[in-house]
């Protein structure tokens, strides 16, 4: 009986963590897949081993507090497997109706659901979680803004990443000892490029691992079903599975997002979203990559689109539009119309692109997703009596 | 007598039946063709994408560039020989089309857009413009 319910909690466990390999692979190697630095396998095959190295380290934090801290008792077998199938669901609506659904929080409120319907809450713990929740997004746009209004355009004036044609290094055959060098069209600059991108890849992928990995095994850690070392290679194998075959699809959805920005920006991102959720991790708290990528994005964006001059006047350098507060609110300057095209009725305001009623909007998804579940799984176990 | 119409493209199939519909029903008529970049989606990468690139106008132009060659290869089609205009605006696509609607007669906009993902960042585009609109809006099923 035992044996049945934790294959079914294992069989659960996977399904998460092969969502999660989906998603977190599409968004930590989309950009440099997309930039045709490295292939889908073999992006693959680092996410594995990151997300393994992230698990295994700084995820531990992060399972204790899943499986120990949010409530006071443990979670039995039974109690796991139903939060377990509530992630699952938080994960299913994800992908269906294609809402990014924080995986962290769809885990953390079924696990306070079920602390709710058993009187068992550590509310010390989860106010203090639910406070990180409130930091992390006004952290990653602030970091985000201050980044595209003062630097991006400084760092896109000498940082280019491209791909030239031919292979990046080649064997060099006319030395005694044969030598890597540089392949044909390569450039120090490009090979330097190619590595930072590798490079902030494999971090994301160790951050998706210290944060994730936790969400789909931790149920199953609390009760002693699972131990915490099998456990987190039960989902290092879970989600690598989702790194190797539904990524190919998340590389061209999520990743496409990531791509419709310019690789450096994905960069600055995928470097900022990855130490935030790294540092969260190591204190404990589970958290979203998605969660601090996304307002890093919105906060380059806006930063960017409220400053004053405009990118191409900066990478000349031949403004001289001083940064000062006054300037901040100045409207951004009117694109010159090319002689022979219709004069634009008024000027495009860059400052349009991000109402602040739709950022509202997108922020309350991650108040509905964690509140539904934590009601659902209050209401299911309240009914069903499991604990 | 209808002389100014503005046909909101989202390059959906929906909304090239507002435009069909609208050079059917207004053939006559001046139609501006309206196409809105940078929308809210699931990462906002289009809308960041758009900021962050050296000339906006151009950036947003190449995003509107295949809307347009779509509509208007439907007015050939139609044989429609009036020309339509083009012309984009950045944002969320209602409050795009509600600045526009005022110098127009008529709005002919598509009943819906996208999938429920979109649906969920924008909302009905339709509904809302019929509800806010200062002008009369058809909407194309």
């Amino acid at each position: 009986m035992v044996e049945t319910v934790l294959l079914v909690g294992i069989v659960a466990s996977v399904f998460v963590g092969f969502n999660i390999g989906g998603s977190s692979t599409g968004i930590a190697w989309g950009p440099a897949v997309g930039a045709g630095l490295l292939s889908k396998v073999s992006a693959a095959a680092l996410m594995t081993f990151f997300v393994f190295l992230g698990g295994w380290t700084v995820g531990r934090n992060v399972m204790d507090t899943l499986s120990g801290d949010i409530i006071s008792i443990e979670i039995s077998l039974a109690a796991g497997v139903a939060v377990l199938f509530f992630i699952g669901l938080g994960i299913l609506i994800a992908n269906v109706f294609g809402v990014p659904v924080p995986t962290s929080m769809t885990t953390v409120g079924a696990i306070a659901g079920l602390g709710l319907a058993t009187g068992t809450l550590n509310y010390e713990t989860i106010t203090w979680i639910i406070s990180w929740w409130v930091v992390t997004p006004v952290l990653g746009l602030w970091i985000g803004a201050t980044v595209g209004r003062y630097i991006y355009p400084e760092l896109n004036r000498r940082f280019e990443i491209r791909s030239s044609e031919g292979s990046l290094l080649a064997l060099d055959r006319n030395s005694s000892l044969p030598m890597p060098t540089l392949g044909p069209n390569t450039t120090y600059q490009e090979l330097g490029g190619t590595i930072v991108v590798l490079v902030i890849g494999c971090y994301m992928a160790f951050s998706a691992g210290a944060s994730n990995v936790p969400n789909a095994v931790a149920p199953l850690v609390s009760s002693g079903a699972l131990e915490v070392n099998t456990a987190i290679i039960i989902a290092t194998v879970a989600i690598g599975l989702g790194g190797f075959t539904i990524a190919r699809r998340t590389m061209e959805s999520v990743g496409s997002e990531l791509s419709d920005i310019p690789l450096l920006a994905a960069l600055i991102v995928m470097l900022t979203a990855s130490s935030i959720t790294t540092a969260l991790s190591w204190i404990g708290i589970p958290i979203s990559l998605v969660m601090s990528s996304v307002m890093t994005i919105v906060g380059l964006g806006w930063g960017r689109a409220t400053r004053p001059i405009t990118a191409r006047e900066a990478i000349r350098g031949d403004t001289d539009a001083e940064l000062a507060m006054g300037a901040l609110t100045a409207e951004p300057d009117a694109p010159v119309t090319k002689i022979g095209e219709a004069e634009s009725e008024e000027a495009l305001d860059a400052g349009d692109l991000f109402n602040p009623r739709a950022i509202v909007k997108y922020v309350s998804m991650w108040i509905i997703g964690p509140t539904m579940s934590t009601l659902l799984a209050y209401g299911f176990f309240v009914t069903v009596g499991i604990s | 007598m209808i002389s100014r119409v503005l046909v909101p493209m989202d390059g959906s199939e929906m909304s090239e039946h507002a435009l069909e519909y609208a050079l059917t029903a207004y053939p006559d008529a001046e139609i501006t063709v309206l196409h809105v970049v940078g929308e809210p989606s699931s990462m906002w990468g289009s809308a960041t994408g758009l900021a962050l690139a050296d000339d906006l106008e151009e950036a947003a132009q190449e995003h509107a560039q295949s809307t347009f060659d779509r509509a208007r290869e439907l007015a050939a089609d139609a044989g429609s020989d009036a020309t339509i205009e083009t012309t984009f605006e950045l944002g969320h696509p209602v409050r795009a089309i509600i600045n526009r609607a005022d110098d127009y007669e008529t709005v002919v906009i598509g009943s819906h857009g996208g999938t429920i993902s979109e649906r969920l960042f924008v909302g009905n585009v339709a509904e809302k413009v019929v509800r806010r609109s200062p002008v009369p809006v058809v909407v194309v099923r």
